[in-house]
């Protein structure tokens, strides 16, 4: 338990870190943001204008004082308004999360569906047929760049077959099918890269531990051996497949972004492309923070999942 | 009394002192140890598991500092010198490892690994130093060609020997040997056994010979001590500490060894139960949990070493210690 | 063996030195638009035709090579630099070092690499200038992780702590010892780093805030040949084929260096059904619980099949201890194993016949033999702690091992486990059933290994050299358990050993094991005092001996399971050889009421 709190403690400070990292970005901008946001037709702005607009964003009072009310600010949920069209930041990125958490989602269950069994297939019949065309396809997916694979499908099924339309959305609840299909190839397209992942460490996982002793020692019992395949070589071998799904959360969430991109799947991640192109620093912030602390809180789960595997973890 | 050549003081250490977020309790691995070495004296430490020996040889070098006592090497104080002086007695004192398939860099050829003690100490270099390795290798049973080769392609008895040869090529006078048989073979282990004999005869080695093992040290050494959960309960001449113990765990740990004669069976485990934590030593004497002999009193307070009537001979008990050998 | 990956490394190459030539090629111009001849076809000229803006398609892939791999070059090798350095120091010197070096590195493991990209490139605006440093950034905590993490390994080394003793200064440890040994990881490290840099810097460009135009780069080409996808296909496949291509080379560079050389080589599980039919007249002695006949053990090596088991024979009744007893290498172990039916894959059964109870039990389908295995037929394992699996509670444990055999519901296998835990001596077996292993002593452990042996009430018993990795006052309390158990239950065991004493203890007959024959065999009291081979009679005279006499040494060492000596095994070292003992193998004859040997002077004075 202590441990546990521990964890969640060590959680907590790592964001309020984020937070002023990204607050500290926005404010070490070369020139002054108000100037640049202003001048954006190449005209040099109005001084008056610009004053303004700097009282307005809060830019002209001490730094500190900037950072505390910014910190204040969050602790009530209170992102700033977009630079662009004044709304809220906060309640765009709460519309917008849920499709991009979805994407995340489904992807994973992709990975993990196909890659753990994959994996186990191509260890029990190592150096067999399937197991390095499985090992080659995965060595594929491993190496071709999400956006890549991403416009290909496109170019393939959308262009060529015409059998799915080349990207958008449909809200579940009006119309699930459209809804589901129009998921299928966003997810698919960071699902392989992480399934090429978990296939890899599935198929060594389950060499390794197959030869260990405890695993000798089950057989020794007289145990079948699926049991011996489930409870002994299996649940031992997830240990380190929990922990590729956490290093490759990074990647993860940095293909939302370019897939998002290019399936236009209004998601979070693509509003941020946006946003960043628009320079509208309090969005790109508010994003940023959002899906920072989300791969926090993703980390923390996956450690959480490791922990509940993993008995001789909860000791330290 | 001519000085021994090592001495420890009161030596204790104490490990997870620090750290703020470390949540762990102290644990003293070693208490209140004193005991010498004298010039060309091999003593024998001997201990199960958890006994504190290994960390003990590590003090004496000098490699741990301890948390309280000192350790004297020919009357200058470990404790007190640092840095380059500490480098430069280290010639003198050497360490022979318990696993010979890790304590051989896999990467660099054995001879280059022996002539290390002598080129680092100024004693020799180049073509002299390569040709007093190959020595060293012939003086503990290999072949000269032999310098040229990587530890993979030894056996572990071979390895152990290039650990021995490396740790005289500095010419020390004090060698510690950390259960150097522990991994071998039966036939491997009376080898190495039979080397460290001789070549203390021929060098006059003061030598520590940490082992488990309490039957081993007979042949080697003229000394032992006995610890348990990292205190002295019984120190003497092994002549005298083998064939008539004082002290109970003494007693247990020569009649759990088994016996070569089958008429010499045991009926029941000498010892029963397991030993405590160190996290959590028993009040008085540490030993009393498992002792068959225990009183009242044993709780009270830590018996010291006394003198049991033979020279030399000590043993932590409040008992006479004279039935202590028995059932 | 590991084969260098020399196909990716001349891809990577290849690659490499088209992109640092590009300037001195003669290629058209990848800058140079030509509206009129947008989206042009292939021809001389242009041999992978022109792009929407009339630009020269190859020309452009080459030069989109040189930025993707300027980059991630440059990021890599300066993070690989300060990270290498952050690392060491870290982990030699641990502390306030540490703290500085390592531990930040957490913080920019926070954010998802891609989006502090993005972040920095919002604060700093696109270009070369900002990538190779934000990448840098990126890859830091990668590099410092490796290179800490393999100090602090090579530190624990027993050789490490040797150079430290001879005197070495810390710098020249540092240099001399550690780093080498971190060369294998790091390069790996670099690679993926490299790897890494490429599809980031692609993706950066793809989304327009990477490199900017008009350098070329493979991510912005693809970006900008999204939109005549329809039109010209061909555009849009080209940089996909140029960036993919130089990922995989990298990727499959960096996996060929990585491969560790797989000491057990290909594993191929077995099929069953490789042992010949019974031969006729072959029978087992009436009475035996396990007899063996001929028990052969063949392995794959690459260096050819080698027989670490040979046509071993014996046989232990009821009630009665058998000790197996040899050095390592003598193949006593993979006999029990054999017996159990748990031979590692790359190890089967060529010969032999064995019987459990008059049954041959060698030849049976697997599903039959499973029933017997862990209930008549029971093996308790030399190191408890590897043994049990860490993730399971050790109650689950043994009910699974009862359960495999009884067919009775869970709360009534608990209940039997807690009276097995009591049987093997374990104090308030309540707490200790749902315990996991590494709660548990290692005495306790290996009594938990033996509660689940004795689960099923077996009739033999296999105990894989149980004390060897326990204290001496323990391993007194286990062997006394176990004679205990034999003694109230009847149970047959053969117990396998390398220590004489400990023979001596706990056997009535012995069987001496060496290079995989047995070679001498018969009741423990007459092979201890008269020993009928020189094997037996050097092993009992380098065993530490309470008589006073110092151990003596066998001279040579154990012969390599290839290169085994014609006729005898023991010739080399034998104190007693004559010329015929090289010439023809012998064979185990008896010399005595069941008492045999291999020696062809056993009966001598």
């Amino acid at each position: 338990m202590l441990w546990l709190a521990r964890r969640i403690g060590i959680s907590i400070c790592l964001v309020w870190i984020v937070a002023s990292i990204v607050f500290l970005a926005i404010r070490l901008i070369p020139g002054n943001p108000a100037e640049l946001l202003l001048s954006q037709g190449g005209v040099a702005p109005d001084p008056r204008a610009v004053t303004e607009l700097k009282r307005e964003l809060g830019l002209d009072r001490p730094l500190w004082t900037q950072y505390w009310a910014s910190m204040d600010d969050l602790l009530h949920g209170n992102l700033g308004n977009s630079l662009e069209d004044g709304t809220p930041v906060m309640s765009e990125v709460l519309f917008r999360l849920p499709r991009t958490l979805e994407l995340i989602f489904a992807a994973g269950l992709f990975a993990a569906l196909v890659g753990v069994p994959a994996g186990t297939l191509a260890a029990n019949r190592q150096g067999g047929l399937f197991d390095r065309f499985a090992g080659w396809l995965a060595g594929l997916a491993l190496a071709v760049p999400v956006f890549v694979t991403g416009t290909l499908l496109i170019l393939l099924f959308a262009v060529n077959l015409q059998w799915m339309p080349a990207g958008g959305y449909v809200p579940f609840l009006q119309n699930p099918l459209q809804h589901l299909v129009l998921l299928a190839m966003p997810a698919l397209t960071i699902g392989a890269g992480l399934a090429a992942a978990v296939f890899r460490m599935t198929r060594s996982a389950v060499l390794d531990v197959a030869r260990r002793d405890h695993v000798r020692a089950a057989r020794a019992k007289g145990l079948s051996p699926f049991r011996v395949l489930r409870r002994h070589v299996l649940r031992n071998a997830m240990l380190p497949v929990v922990t590729v799904f956490g290093l490759q959360l990074g990647a993860l969430l940095g293909g939302t972004v370019l897939v998002e991109y290019v399936f236009n799947w209004p998601g979070l991640s693509s509003l941020l492309v946006e946003a960043v192109n628009a320079r509208d620093y309090t969005e790109v912030q508010g994003i940023v923070l959002v899906i920072s602390v989300l791969f926090v809180a993703l980390n923390l789960l996956i450690d959480l999942i490791y922990a509940a595997l993993d008995p001789r973890v909860r000791l330290q | 009394m001519i000085a021994p050549l090592v001495a420890a003081e009161g030596v204790g250490r104490v490990f997870g002192q620090r750290g703020l977020f470390s949540g762990r309790r102290p644990v003293a691995a070693v208490a209140e140890v004193s005991l010498t070495v004298g010039r060309g004296e091999a003593v024998g430490l001997v201990g199960e598991s958890g006994s504190g020996k290994s960390t003990i040889g590590r003090i004496l070098l000098g490699l741990l500092p301890p948390s309280e006592g000192r350790v004297l090497f020919d009357g200058i104080d470990l404790t007190r010198i640092r840095g380059a002086a500490l480098r430069r007695l280290r010639r003198r004192m050497q360490l022979v490892f318990q696993d010979p398939y890790v304590s051989l860099d896999p990467h660099r050829r054995v001879g280059a690994q022996i002539a290390d003690g002598l080129t680092i100490h100024g004693l020799a270099a180049g073509a002299a130093a390569t040709a007093r390795a190959a020595a060293f290798l012939e003086e503990v049973g290999l072949q000269p060609e032999h310098a040229k080769r990587y530890p993979h392609q030894f056996s572990g008895g071979q390895r152990q020997r290039i650990g021995i040869a490396r740790a005289l090529a500095t010419g020390p006078d004090f060698l510690v040997a950390d259960e150097p048989v522990s991994a071998l073979d039966v036939s491997a282990q009376a080898q190495i056994l039979a080397l460290l004999a001789d070549l203390r005869r021929r060098r006059g080695l003061a030598m520590l010979f940490i082992s488990h093992d309490l039957p081993a040290v007979r042949h080697l050494c003229s000394r032992v001590v006995v610890l348990y959960l990292g205190r002295v309960m019984e120190e003497g001449s092994t002549e005298a500490v083998l064939t008539s113990p004082r002290h109970p765990y003494t007693a247990a740990l020569l009649a759990s060894a088994p016996s070569l004669d089958p008429a010499r069976r045991r009926r029941s485990a000498p010892l029963r139960g397991e030993p405590p934590s160190p996290a959590k030593p028993p009040t008085g004497c540490v030993f009393r949990t498992r002792c068959r002999h225990a009183l009242p009193m044993c709780e009270q307070a830590r018996p010291p070493l006394r003198e049991t009537g033979t020279p030399g001979h000590r043993a932590a008990c409040i008992r006479d210690g004279s039935d202590a050998g028995g059932a | 063996m590991r084969r260098f990956p020399w196909l990716a490394a001349m891809a990577v190459c290849v690659i490499a030195l088209t992109a640092v030539l590009a300037p001195v090629l003669l290629l058209a111009s990848p800058v140079r638009i030509d509206i009129a001849h947008r989206l042009g076809g292939a021809s001389a000229a242009h041999p992978l035709g022109r792009d929407e803006l009339g630009r020269d398609e190859l020309s452009r892939l080459i030069w989109g090579a040189r930025s993707s791999l300027t980059v991630a070059f440059g990021a890599s090798l300066l993070a690989g630099v300060i990270g290498i350095g952050f690392g060491v120091l870290g982990g030699f010197f641990r502390g306030v070092v540490e703290l500085l070096t390592v531990r930040t590195m957490d913080i920019v493991l926070c954010f998802p690499p891609l989006l502090l990209a993005l972040l920095v490139v919002t604060v700093l605006g696109p270009g070369i200038g900002t990538l190779i440093p934000v990448l840098a950034l990126l890859f830091l905590p990668g590099f410092t992780r490796v290179a800490y993490a393999g100090v602090l390994a090579t530190r624990a080394l027993d050789y490490v702590e040797a150079v430290r003793v001879l005197g070495v200064h810390p710098t020249r440890i540092m240099l001399r010892t550690i780093l080498p040994n971190i060369g294998g990881p790091l390069f790996v490290q670099f690679s993926l780093a490299v790897a890494a840099g490429v599809i980031l810097e692609s993706g950066l460009s793809f989304l327009g805030l990477g490199v900017v135009p008009p350098t070329p780069s493979w991510g912005l080409m693809i970006g900008a040949a999204r939109a005549t996808m329809t039109q010209d296909p061909a555009l849009l496949l080209w940089p996909c084929l140029a960036l993919s291509g130089t990922v995989l080379s990298i990727n499959a560079l960096c996996d060929g260096l990585g491969e560790r050389a797989d000491p057990h080589g290909v594993v191929r599980w077995r099929r069953s059904g490789l042992l010949g039919a019974l031969l006729p007249g072959l029978a087992p002695p009436a009475g035996a619980v396990l007899a063996l006949a001929d028990l052969t053990v063949a392995i794959e090596t690459p260096s050819g099949t080698i027989h670490p088991v040979r046509e071993v024979s014996l046989s232990v009744g009821a009630g009665e201890t058998l000790a197996l007893v040899g050095e390592s290498g003598s193949g006593k172990t993979l006999t029990g194993l054999a017996l159990l039916g748990v031979l590692p894959d790359a190890a089967r059964v060529t010969t032999g016949a064995a019987w459990l109870e008059g049954r041959e039990i060698l030849r049976l389908d697997p599903a039959a033999r499973r029933t017997l295995t862990g209930s008549r037929l029971a093996m308790i394992f030399q190191d408890p702690t590897s043994s049990l699996n860490p993730l399971h509670r050790v109650g689950a444990q043994i009910v699974e091992a009862i359960r495999a055999h009884q067919r009775i519901g869970r709360r009534a296998a608990c209940i039997r486990a807690l009276s097995l835990l009591r049987k093997v001596g374990i104090a308030d077996p309540e707490q200790r059933l749902d315990a996991f292993p590494h709660e548990l002593s290692g005495g306790m452990r290996q009594r938990v290994m033996i509660a689940i042996a004795i689960a099923n009430e077996p009739r033999l018993i296999v105990a894989d050299e149980p004390t060897t990795a326990l204290d001496v006052t323990i391993q007194a309390q286990i062997l006394d358990l176990l004679a205990t158990l034999q003694r109230t239950s009847g149970l047959a065991m053969i117990f396998i050993t390398h220590s004489l004493p400990v023979v001596a203890e706990i056997a009535e007959r012995v069987a001496v094991m060496y290079a995989g024959e047995i070679v001498e065999e018969g009741a423990v009291a007459e092979v201890f005092a008269e020993p009928r081979h020189p094997y037996t009679s050097a092993l009992l005279a380098s065993a530490p001996d309470e008589g006073g006499s110092p151990p003596r040494p066998i001279p040579g060492t154990i012969p390599q399971p290839h290169a085994l000596p014609k006729g005898c095994a023991f010739t080399p070292r034998c104190p007693r050889v004559l010329a015929a003992c090289e010439a023809t193998h012998p064979p185990l004859l008896a010399i005595a009421a069941g008492h045999r040997s291999r020696c062809i002077r056993a009966t001598e004075a």
